[in-house]
């Protein structure tokens, strides 16, 4: 059973939202998995499905609209769709926990900050009582650098850096195998990212926990990240250690991405932006859905869909030039 | 040296809250010569937004100079600043906030030159409509769409369409790509540098980013609490960042390449209120090197040579190093 050592295992996972104005295929077959301790950058622009992705691990995609049409997803080897309603609420918040973007609309306004995290810890731990659970949010709260004497504050008298460390408590408290960080910093401003990025990663790292993190920023993939999967129009289109993704770019939107970045070391070299904008979701592209963007696209890109091409051991990706026999090529401008 | 488009002198904005005077912007001068582009950098709240919006008096300002082309703004009446607003624009951070969601596109851009009654017909108008769509990139069949159609880069480009309407000489550019992804944010960065450089704009540009203000800026100002802390050329600035301010947050920044971990300087703290300030530096509550001084006593921003200015008492012997 060499699955096992994976804390997260995701297989196959399509989900598509059924709205009014047609079915938007958020995701479509995308396989990640994570080992132990391990962070995994999923990185991606608006509507590229990260977080649909995330939230289906919970199993918290609204339905309706939202529908998981396929695959499997192991926790710890189990099939979270094998999961009673009960059963997934006991998971959630224990085995996975999840950090939002958005500190200021995570917390209940109208609780105390120490009883939401005390909360949190009787729900999961129906042993201890009010009174020990309010000791261990204060110590929690310690942890993430807020002095414990402020757990009987309410979340608006915290700035948003120190809301987001209340969450990452909260996140944290009942010791979860897999925590998974959405934009966790996004809100925030560069020096106190900082400060929260660096939490994270000795907590991470005291506790051993798996970390998905969801991302636009390739700057925080670089810094946090063990591997990487860059995501387009719901499907993973490379995926590699962080070494393949930046040293041996292979995917052509990969490349954009890092082309669209300023260059902070040098200035003078002009920004090569993708062209064009993210396919509809309820309608996108025969072939491959980057083909319309791509600067090495063929007429064979237009009809076939690419599949998952092997690089290495580590490094896959897809797209129709890593394929035998296509005629399609990069210029050897890329990793070929 | 060019002349001056613009002269900031000793700029000034509060605003009366229940808890006290907010000192949003506290003492700020500048001077921008024609036909280049000014980065205000800073974290949220230390006044950069509203430092833009005082100079255009979208916010009065509570005391200083705005000299624009020789004239003091702030001294002129509501009419002649109305007529001066075709020279001097904003674009605005949220291209989902900034347009009225009734208007199509093309009234929209229209707007501007049918306040300044720049045409005499529709069909003048509607012809400038869309030679400014071609010029910002947006497709002619887009004319007649409301905003929510359009997706943030799309937006964004109409936000630029109504501020060149009225061939501005200068635009504030109040982080105009924050709200977008990447590969759109390196679209339009593109087109605003494009069009500053085909007719000769002048820009403050408004960022929290520093490597796109890195990117895009000549001069470069780094702003705390309502304070210039630090001035400079973009090149001298990220060569020889002096202020401890600006050492921590270029060293804050996730750089998107392998093995570029630097020594990063963690700040103790968060940034401090902006009601009533104590005497003295405002980022001392912060520093690592703060000493009494600092305390008691506010720094003048001094030139420390090339016309690097920094605001600090220490700021000669932090320049060597």
């Amino acid at each position: 059973m060499e699955d096992k050592k994976y804390t997260v295992d995701i297989k196959n996972l399509s989900v598509r939202y059924e709205t009014s104005d047609g079915i938007v295929e958020a995701v479509n077959g995308v396989d990640l998995k994570i080992e132990r301790g391990k962070t995994l950058g999923l990185v991606g622009e608006t509507g590229a499905g990260k977080t649909t992705t995330a939230l289906s691990i919970l199993r918290l995609i609204p339905n309706p609209p939202g529908k998981i049409t396929g695959g499997v997803i192991e926790l710890q080897g189990k099939n979270v769709f094998d999961y009673s309603e009960e059963e997934m609420e006991s998971i959630r918040g224990d085995q996975v926990s999840m950090i939002f973007q958005d500190p200021m609309t995570s917390l209940n306004p109208v609780m105390t900050v120490g009883d939401q995290i005390a909360e949190e810890i009787q729900l999961h731990n129906k042993k201890m009582d009010k009174k020990q659970a309010l000791e261990k949010a204060k110590e929690m709260l310690e942890m993430v650098g807020i002095p414990g004497n402020r757990a009987g504050e309410y979340p608006h008298q915290f700035s948003g850096g120190m809301k987001q460390r209340v969450v990452i408590a909260m996140a944290l408290v009942c010791n979860p195998d897999l925590l998974i960080a959405d934009e966790p910093t996004t809100a925030l401003d560069v020096t106190i990212q900082a400060q929260v990025l660096d939490l994270m990663q000795k907590l991470k790292e005291q506790y051993n926990t798996s970390m998905l993190m969801i991302t636009h920023d390739l700057g925080i993939v670089a810094e946090v990240c063990d591997e990487v999967s860059i995501m387009y129009a719901g499907r993973v289109v490379e995926h590699g250690t962080l070494e393949d993704i930046f040293e041996h770019t292979s995917h052509p939107y990969t490349e954009g991405l890092f082309n669209s970045l300023p260059d902070i070391e040098h200035r003078e070299e002009e920004l090569k932006p993708i062209p064009g904008l993210m396919p509809d979701p309820t309608n996108l592209p025969e072939g491959c859905p980057f083909h319309p963007r791509c600067s090495y696209c063929t007429e064979l890109c237009k009809t076939r869909r690419p599949v998952e091409t092997r690089l290495s051991d580590t490094h896959t990706v897809a797209c129709l030039a890593y394929e035998e026999g296509t005629g399609v090529s990069l210029g050897g401008k890329l990793h070929e | 040296m060019s002349e001056p488009i613009l002269e900031v002198k000793n700029l000034k904005k509060y605003f009366n809250t229940s808890g006290g005077v907010l000192h949003a912007v506290d003492d700020v001068s500048f001077t921008l010569e024609k036909g280049k582009i000014l980065g205000v950098v800073g974290e949220s709240g230390c006044g950069k937004s509203t430092t833009g919006r005082a100079i255009l008096r979208l916010h009065e300002p509570t005391s200083g100079e705005v000299i624009f082309e020789g004239r003091d703004i702030t001294k002129i009446s509501n009419a002649e600043m109305r007529k001066l607003r075709s020279d001097m624009q904003i674009i605005f951070q949220d291209p989902f906030a900034s347009l009225n969601p009734r208007k199509t596109v093309s009234e929209l851009i229209g707007e501007p030159l049918r306040l300044h009654k720049i045409y005499k017909s529709k069909a003048e108008r509607q012809e400038k409509v869309l030679e400014l769509m071609e010029v910002v990139g947006l497709a002619e069949r887009l004319m007649s769409s409301y905003p929510h159609e359009l997706d943030g880069g799309r937006r964004q480009r109409i936000g630029i369409a109504r501020a060149l309407a009225l061939k501005p000489k200068f635009i504030v550019c109040d982080e105009p790509v924050s709200a977008l992804d990447v590969s759109i944010q390196a679209q339009i960065l593109n087109l605003l540098k494009k069009l500053q450089r085909e007719m000769g704009l002048t820009y403050m540009f408004i960022t929290h980013d520093l490597s796109v203000v890195n990117y895009f800026s000549d001069d470069i100002m780094v702003m705390y609490l309502g304070k210039v802390v630090e001035y400079a050329s973009s090149e001298e600035l990220f060569r020889a960042p002096t202020h401890p301010y600006t050492k921590a947050l270029l060293s804050a920044i996730p750089v998107p390449r392998l093995g570029a971990k630097k020594e990063r300087i963690l700040l103790k703290g968060e940034i401090t209120s902006p009601i009533d300030p104590k005497p003295g530096c405002r980022f001392a509550p912060r520093c690592a090197y703060a000493k009494d001084i600092c305390f008691s006593q506010s720094p003048e921003l001094q030139d420390i040579g090339n016309g690097h200015k920094v605001a600090c008492h220490f700021c000669k012997e932090f320049a060597g190093q």
